[in-house]
């Protein structure tokens, strides 16, 4: 086990655990947002080094951390591209054109489903239902949701993600959700 | 969990009384009755536990109606057994329609991903899945689809192998590494049909008690590297024995064949190891005494060795031995059975006039030894193993206890678990940063160069401030008072507080008093124990497999000692030497010594069941018995006297030490009236009073307890 004085974790990051953990009785029940909270400080995804630093800070063995970062799908364990583009292929999605919409991504991007792009930029894989439904075909990029993306406008959206070198997810997704969605972004964040 | 309270429960129609809260599978149990399971284990916890669905039993409950009326209301779904605690009234019926088609469905899926390899599967005829899918199963499965795959033989480590298309997820070894072990190595990663059990990263499996897990799995999924492949459970047999690897003599089962033990397994013995052994016994063991055997006696001929007779072998020990008289020695090693010490003795000092004889190889002097036997008491160890799950409080001083003592580890670390015992430690700085007992300990105290005395005196002086009111005389107070204060401020205030709390046990690795220091170690732990409250609870730990019986037997309460009889064999002043079963070339603390001593001397035999180091350089050798072909007793770190039978016989003419010493008494006219190794045994309780209270009784049981010495004042 590494010591977390070995870590990774930035200034804030440590603040921003010490908080999450004063919420539970037991730093051991802070495991799924510590490895959120992980996943960020190490950019977008959990090396081993990321899933020590958190048994280390919560006190739990390494390969219970393991295992939970294993078990759930929205954890990385593997490095992504700098944008990681997930379309949501559930029922409702699936019947409202997400193959188009991934068969388009994939043609766009030069990339199969599961791979990323060749300069780090991107990766495209699938996603179960997103819970938005009611704007299918939904996409998520990072921590923002995207609706109402279709073969046609799924150009746009890369466009507009490739030009927003440098932007915060929380910054670059409101124009673009406005392009897709009109009046959407409002109800479209997560997380 | 349990309480004291009994309930009545009735399982198949069977009226039961049971306690509260115990599981229904134990209360079946009670009664005859089988209910199949693979995740259950009765010392795992429940946490994670439940999972395989194979112990599913239908339950009803009584229920009182509006009107006052008792009916009884069947709980719609089945429930696991392994996990339903008994409650009055409680009716469970295990063999209905319902269950015997749930049982064929549970196993069914547990089949789908299988690979049904039981002809090349270790498991195979000892296996829970084949048996109770023979008794419970569907006879043909209906899956024609294809299974899981992965690649065969993944290595956890150089000891356990692991095959996860066999595994069936019962969290058995990844609850054991967590709840037993404690080092919680291994755990489930991914999830659905990707579950695989794994460590951290990849790593190696690192635990000091991997091989447990070989035996809880209920598949074939993990399995032995050592044993992969090389025999079928139907062509073992099985022996009771002990474990001769260390002081904690685990109760074992040797399984083998064609005269090699092929493995070794746990055998339940709840007052020393439950069922667990460690890696350094069940790996270790078959190590030790395979590979190249002695098969016959050897007489120096030049460089070389020539095989002769027994008969010439001891015509030529006796006469040195003879001529040697009241100046031959002997050192004996930590394996050989109390017989052989006995008869080893019995020769010296009734056969030769000698008192020459030790078996220590450390630096730990006598005096250092009986100076803590009579402040502490000689025998048994007070608490013992099982003991210290009711010990508030635990000190370990002078050992890493997981690595010297495995068992007497997982016993202090079960009494934690259970909260029933603070587990306190004193270590060296230079000790890793996590030690074994500093995982779990309440209090981890580091001595830096200050040393153990100084570290015990400032607990001394933490905890005569913590209690004003404790009794104390003027010195030790005074004493206390002079002591340099702890760096470690945190962790010795801590400590106090445990102290402070009431008699405890104190726990002396051999580490605490091997040191040029060991008088101030004893004085304070003195002072410690009888601050506390005690002095009746210190156990000293020995190292060797048998150095409690060689102590009991005061097999080295003479001088000159091991040193003595070392330099007396280099200066001429030892002209005989018989080495049994000890290898002072790789064992003594300073092997140079030993070696130069070897060299030097004039007559050496060694008996031994390998030709070792110290062997190669004797004038003599006899084979000797490992603990598999012979019968013996061996006494533990406890003082537990415990029995091991023979399991094949001796290889070529190889002899046990007592047999041997027997007939050297023989040829210097003073024969001895034993016939087998009872006859020893019987010697020795009547002679020594210590073995007085080992009844035969007790040794085809748990084992029976060194009788501590009446005190006459
Ligand atoms: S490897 Fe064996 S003990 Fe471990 S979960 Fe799989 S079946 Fe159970
Ligand atoms: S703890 Fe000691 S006696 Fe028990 S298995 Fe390990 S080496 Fe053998
Ligand atoms: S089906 Fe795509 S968000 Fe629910
Ligand atoms: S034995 Fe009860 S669920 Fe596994």
């Amino acid at each position: 086990m590494v010591a977390a004085s070995a870590g990774r974790f930035s200034e804030a990051g440590q603040a921003q655990l010490a908080e999450i953990v004063s919420h539970y009785p037991d730093p051991g029940g802070a495991i799924l947002p510590a490895l959120w909270l992980a996943q960020r400080e190490y950019g977008g995804w959990l090396p081993a080094d990321a899933i020590a630093e958190v048994a280390a800070r919560l006190g739990r063995p390494a390969s219970e951390i393991q295992g939970v970062a294993t078990f759930y799908t929205m954890y990385n364990t593997q490095q992504r591209g700098r944008r990681h583009i997930e379309v949501c292929t559930c029922l409702t999605c699936g019947c409202l054109g997400a193959y188009e919409v991934i068969d388009r991504l994939e043609q766009i991007l030069g990339i199969h489903l599961g791979q990323t792009t060749a300069d780090g930029e991107f990766t495209l894989t699938e996603a179960e239902c997103l819970n938005y439904c009611e704007a299918a075909t939904v996409v998520q990029v990072g921590e923002r949701y995207f609706g109402g993306v279709n073969a046609e406008n799924a150009a746009d959206l890369v466009a507009r993600l490739r030009g927003s070198e440098g932007c915060t997810p929380e910054s670059l997704s409101n124009a673009i959700v406005e392009a897709i969605v009109p009046g959407r972004n409002a109800g479209a964040t997560h997380g | 969990m349990n309480d004291s309270k009994l309930v009545n429960v009735t399982i198949n129609g069977v009226p039961l009384q049971v306690p509260k809260g115990e599981r229904i599978i134990e209360s079946a149990r009670r009664a005859g009755i089988d209910i199949p399971y693979f995740c259950y284990h009765p010392r795992l916890s429940m946490e994670n536990g439940a999972n395989c669905r194979m112990c599913l039993v239908e339950m009803a409950m009584p229920r009182t109606g509006p009107d006052g009326t008792v009916t009884l209301a069947k709980h719609p779904k089945p429930q696991t057994a392994c996990s339903l605690p008994a409650d009055e009234g409680m009716v469970v019926e295990t063999e209905t329609e319902a269950i015997v088609k749930a049982r064929r469905g549970v196993l069914e899926f547990l089949l789908i991903n299988h690979p049904l390899d039981c002809p090349v599967c270790d498991r195979g005829g000892e296996c829970p899945l084949q048996n109770n899918t023979l008794h419970y199963g569907a006879g043909a499965s209906r899956y024609i689809e294809a299974k899981r795959h992965y690649p065969k033989a993944y290595p956890l480590s150089e000891h356990v192998v692991l095959d996860r298309e066999r595994c069936i997820q019962c969290a058995r070894c990844t609850r054991f590494t967590q709840d037993i072990s404690g080092d919680a190595q291994l755990d489930f990663l991914k999830r659905g049909a990707d579950t695989q059990i794994g460590t951290f990263n990849a790593a190696a499996f690192s635990s000091l008690f991997s091989g447990n897990t070989i035996e809880i799995c209920p598949v074939g999924a993990l399995t032995s590297r050592d044993y992969r492949f090389r025999a079928r459970p139907w062509d073992l047999a099985t022996q009771k024995s002990i474990c001769t690897e260390c002081s904690n003599g685990c109760s074992i089962k040797l399984d083998h064949r064609d005269g090699l033990v092929l493995r070794v397994n746990g055998r339940v013995n709840e007052a020393v190891n439950e069922e667990w052994t460690c890696d350094r016994g069940k790996f270790g063991l078959p190590a030790s005494i395979s590979g190249e055997r002695l098969t016959a006696p050897l007489l120096r001929d030049g460089d070389r060795f020539r095989e002769v007779t027994w008969d010439v072998a001891l015509g030529v020990v006796a006469e040195k031995l003879q001529a040697a008289g009241k100046q031959a020695a002997v050192l004996a090693g930590s394996k050989l059975a109390n017989e052989d010490l006995y008869a080893l003795q019995a020769l010296c000092r009734g056969g030769l006039g000698s008192v020459r004889y030790d078996y220590r190889m450390g630096t730990q002097s006598s005096e250092a030894r009986d100076a803590a036997a009579m402040l502490f008491g000689p025998n048994p160890a007070p608490t013992g193993i099982a003991g210290l799950e009711a010990s508030p409080w635990t000190l370990v001083v002078g050992s890493d206890l997981a690595v010297e003592h495995p068992i007497v580890f997982l016993r202090l670390r079960k009494s934690w678990r259970f909260g029933k015992s603070k587990a306190l430690e004193m270590v060296s700085s230079s000790a890793p940063a996590n030690t074994h007992v500093g995982a779990f300990a309440w209090s981890s105290v580091r001595y830096a160069d200050r040393g153990l005395p100084e570290s015990l005196r400032s607990a001394c002086s933490l905890l005569l401030a913590e209690m004003p009111g404790l009794t104390a005389t003027p010195e030790i107070r005074a004493w206390a008072a002079t002591g340099t204060p702890p760096a470690d401020d945190t962790a010795s205030r801590r400590m106090a507080t445990a102290l402070s709390t009431g008699p405890g046990t104190i726990l002396v690795g051999e580490g605490a008093l091997s040191g040029p220091d060991w008088r101030e170690v004893l004085v304070a732990l003195g002072h410690l124990a009888g601050l506390t409250g005690s002095t009746g609870s210190v156990n000293r730990l020995v190292s060797g497999c048998n150095d409690r019986g060689a102590e009991a037997l005061g097999f080295g309460d003479w001088q000159p000692g091991t040193a003595g009889i070392l330099a007396g064999a280099a200066s001429g002043a030892t002209p005989a030497l018989w080495i049994a079963g000890a290898d002072p070339v790789t064992q003594y603390h300073d092997p140079q010594v030993a070696i130069a001593a070897l060299e030097q001397a004039s007559f050496v035999v060694v008996s031994d069941i390998k030709l070792t180091a110290t062997a190669r350089m004797a004038d003599v050798v006899l084979p000797s018995c490992s603990v598999a072909e012979r019968d013996g007793t061996l006494t533990n770190v406890e003082g537990r006297v415990q029995r091991f039978w023979k399991a094949f016989e001796p290889r070529g003419s190889a002899s046990p030490d007592w047999l041997i010493a027997a007939r050297l008494l023989q040829r210097l006219g003073k024969p001895s009236v034993w016939f087998g190794w009872q006859d020893v045994l019987a010697d020795m309780r009547s002679h020594v009073a210590a073995f007085g209270g080992v009844s035969l009784d007790a040794l085809e049981k748990d084992g029976a307890m060194l009788v501590a010495p009446q005190v006459v004042d």
